[in-house]
């Protein structure tokens, strides 16, 4: 090594390791256990008190609500993963294969929708599915009957969540799609696998690690939506996340709130930790080696 | 083993009743866009390691994809046992492949890897573990079952994907360079192996390959293509010895060319007149006086003998040039020869021969027949 000074392999390591883990320190770590430290705290008259307890805790396990909340925002995120998964599959996989030269604009397309604010994005989702929106403007005027019940539910909240996050999924699975060796499916083929048979012994197992990645970035932030079961879902139509809000909003009840959210933290956890014990490495193809 | 002796005479029976050709190819063309890869190609393949051999470009793989089924053809027609499969998709042929960058499924170990296509047509799992066992001790993977591909070597690469390739005992076996990313060592002795296993089994080879010295060891008969056409097709020797087109002689081992004007014939041997100096050569019919002609020498063919060092040779062409390197490959050695007027030739010549040094003055001969002779291309 000429010129330079030499450093310990240890501390080159905590030197490169410095800057992202200051990072992760300033904005994860810390405020995540500042969450934890609150939800065991206690507010009243909209002041936070450190009288440390599990009442928080206790409201959200034992009183039905939160857990009806939480559970219909699982099911959500359960129900947007898949439609996004089944839109986004074929998609990926025809840009991966036939885009040529295009298919990165192709990809970046459909993330287009990022070049403008997610409020604003929602606010054009009422437009096409309210009471006189363009959906059911177009059903009048072809003679048949509007779809009354269609915004403020939880299928309007669906499918705007569908139309934010399906672009995630969707770079997932591409950039998988990209490392993948299609000649695979042509050994296959020779080797007597009918086109569907090569995808499920081929294509998905060597595509589930950036697949889980895609349902994962879908997954999360539907868990903690808020934004858009305001806009689309109405009332009535109220997520986890929108429960959580109103602590930190008109209620006050930042205690609460914080409990709610170390949940909150630990389903996605669970969810995360459930999908990657699915992956493994060998099964998914990844040797650590480019060949 | 006694499983591998048993299969290995089951395969011996049947090269020995040759009903036939187990491929043909009638009158295929292939075009893609405007180029036209592949032209008016008709072949039979028995029960023989057959070589499809070309320069890249040539539409040798393309020959092979289109035989596999993963090319359709624009023309013509393709019979495997007499069936008509130009239509049928790939996994309808009873066919095994074998790729040139081995290609094996990165998430499965070698057993699963070897017995994916008995699974893909739904056999028994019993009949799975007895070809398993036939065909990792056939090839001498055993102990290696469990190892996923990216913790084996090349040669054990080659030799599971091998595996994949004979394990549903296919009516031909394809193989599109197989051994072309393999190191020399390894590769020579692959050679060996592969014609081994088609003996064994008695199943058509079709083996594709660029590289001529693959083609000569191995196979049986060779093809050789040519801008999407067969120069010549029939058996290794009559190919070596006797090429049919220039192509053919150039491209397998004769790569010196001379060009001479005929003088004058005696019955099938002409009179050459080479830069002043007077040749003989046999020739084709057709060819008259005042013809340009090409002759293609092979480098074993030419004697050598450095002024000076015992008899010169007394063959029926002699020409004198100058040693312009000797190059030493062991059980031979290569003379760069220049001749008068700047031609070089390459002739090979047993190491011991004495004098053979640089800058040496040394006089070359051939008999009459050692030259394949062409009329000269057009300009």
């Amino acid at each position: 090594m000429p010129g330079g000074f030499r450093l310990h392999p240890g501390t080159r390591l905590l030197l490169l390791a410095m800057p992202g883990a200051l990072f992760v320190l300033v904005f994860l770590v810390l405020p995540i256990a500042s969450i934890v430290v609150f939800s065991f705290w206690r507010t009243e008259s909209y002041v936070m008190t450190a009288e440390w307890n599990l009442g928080n805790y206790r409201t959200i396990l034992g009183e039905a609500t939160y857990l009806t909340f939480l559970l219909r925002s699982v099911v959500m995120a359960v129900a947007v993963s898949l439609i996004c998964l089944i839109y986004a599959w074929p998609c990926a996989y025809l840009i991966a294969k036939h885009g040529g030269r295009y298919r990165l604009v192709l990809v970046l397309l459909t993330a287009a929708p990022f070049l403008t604010g997610i409020l604003l994005r929602i606010t054009a989702m009422q437009q096409i599915l309210g009471p006189i929106g363009l959906l059911n403007m177009a059903l009048t005027t072809f003679g048949l009957e509007p779809i009354e019940a269609l915004m403020y539910t939880n299928t309007a909240s669906a499918i705007g969540l569908i139309y934010l996050w399906v672009p995630f999924m969707l770079v997932a699975i591409y950039l998988s799609l990209l490392n993948f060796d299609f000649q695979l499916l042509e050994v296959a083929k020779v080797c007597g696998a009918r086109p569907w048979r090569a995808f499920l012994e081929i294509t998905w197992p060597l595509n589930w690690m950036g697949t889980a990645i895609g349902i994962v970035l879908v997954m999360i932030p539907t868990l903690a939506a808020t934004v858009t079961p305001r806009f689309l879902g109405g009332p009535d139509g109220a997520l986890y996340g929108n429960i959580l809000e109103h602590q930190f909003g008109a209620t006050g009840t930042w205690a609460l709130g914080s409990a709610m959210g170390v949940v909150l933290f630990l389903v996605s956890l669970l969810v995360i930790g459930l999908l990657f014990k699915s992956v493994n490495l060998k099964r998914a193809g990844f040797t650590g080696q480019t060949e | 083993m006694s499983a591998v002796g048993i299969e290995g005479r089951e395969g011996a029976t049947s090269t020995a009743t040759p009903d036939g050709p187990v491929l043909e190819l009638e009158g295929i063309g292939k075009r893609f866009g405007l180029i036209e890869a592949i032209s008016e190609v008709s072949l039979g393949v028995g029960r023989e390691f057959f070589a499809l051999l070309g320069p890249s470009g040539s539409g040798k793989t393309t020959m092979l994809r289109v035989i596999a089924g993963l090319e359709t053809p624009n023309r013509g027609r393709i019979l495997i046992q007499g069936r008509d499969v130009t239509r049928l998709a790939p996994y309808a042929r009873d066919i095994g492949m074998v790729f040139q960058d081995f290609l094996l499924f990165p998430h499965r170990t070698v057993a699963e890897n070897a017995i994916f296509p008995l699974r893909m047509q739904g056999r028994s799992r019993a009949e799975q573990d007895e070809r398993l066992r036939w065909v990792l001790a056939l090839l001498r993977l055993r102990g290696l079952e469990d190892r996923y591909p990216h913790q084996l070597s090349g040669g054990q690469k080659q030799r599971v994907a091998l595996a994949r390739g004979l394990i549903a005992r296919p009516a031909l076996l394809l193989l599109d360079e197989p051994l072309a990313n393999l190191d020399r060592e390894l590769r020579r002795e692959m050679e060996v192996e592969v014609r081994r296993y088609q003996q064994e089994l008695g199943i058509p080879f079709v083996y594709v390959t660029h590289n001529q010295e693959e083609a000569l060891t191995m196979s049986d008969r060779i093809a050789v293509m040519h801008e999407g056409r067969m120069e010549q097709v029939g058996p290794k020797l009559e190919l070596y010895h006797r090429p049919a087109t220039r192509f053919v002689a150039a491209f397998l081992g004769a790569p010196n060319r001379l060009e001479a004007r005929v003088v004058g014939r005696q019955g099938a041997t002409a009179r050459l007149d080479w830069q002043g100096e007077p040749l003989l050569a046999a020739t084709p019919g057709g060819i008259e006086e005042g013809d340009q002609i090409e002759l293609f020498l092979k480098p074993e063919r030419i004697a050598i003998a450095a002024e000076g060092h015992g008899p010169e040779p007394r063959p029926a062409n002699a020409l004198a040039g100058r040693l312009r390197d000797v190059i030493f490959k062991g059980p031979y050695v290569d003379c760069l020869v220049a001749l008068a007027g700047g031609r070089e030739l390459l002739v090979s010549a047993p190491p011991e021969t004495p004098g053979l040094e640089r800058g040496a003055p040394v006089t070359i001969g051939w008999p009459i027949d050692a030259a394949a002779c062409f009329p000269a291309e057009a300009p």
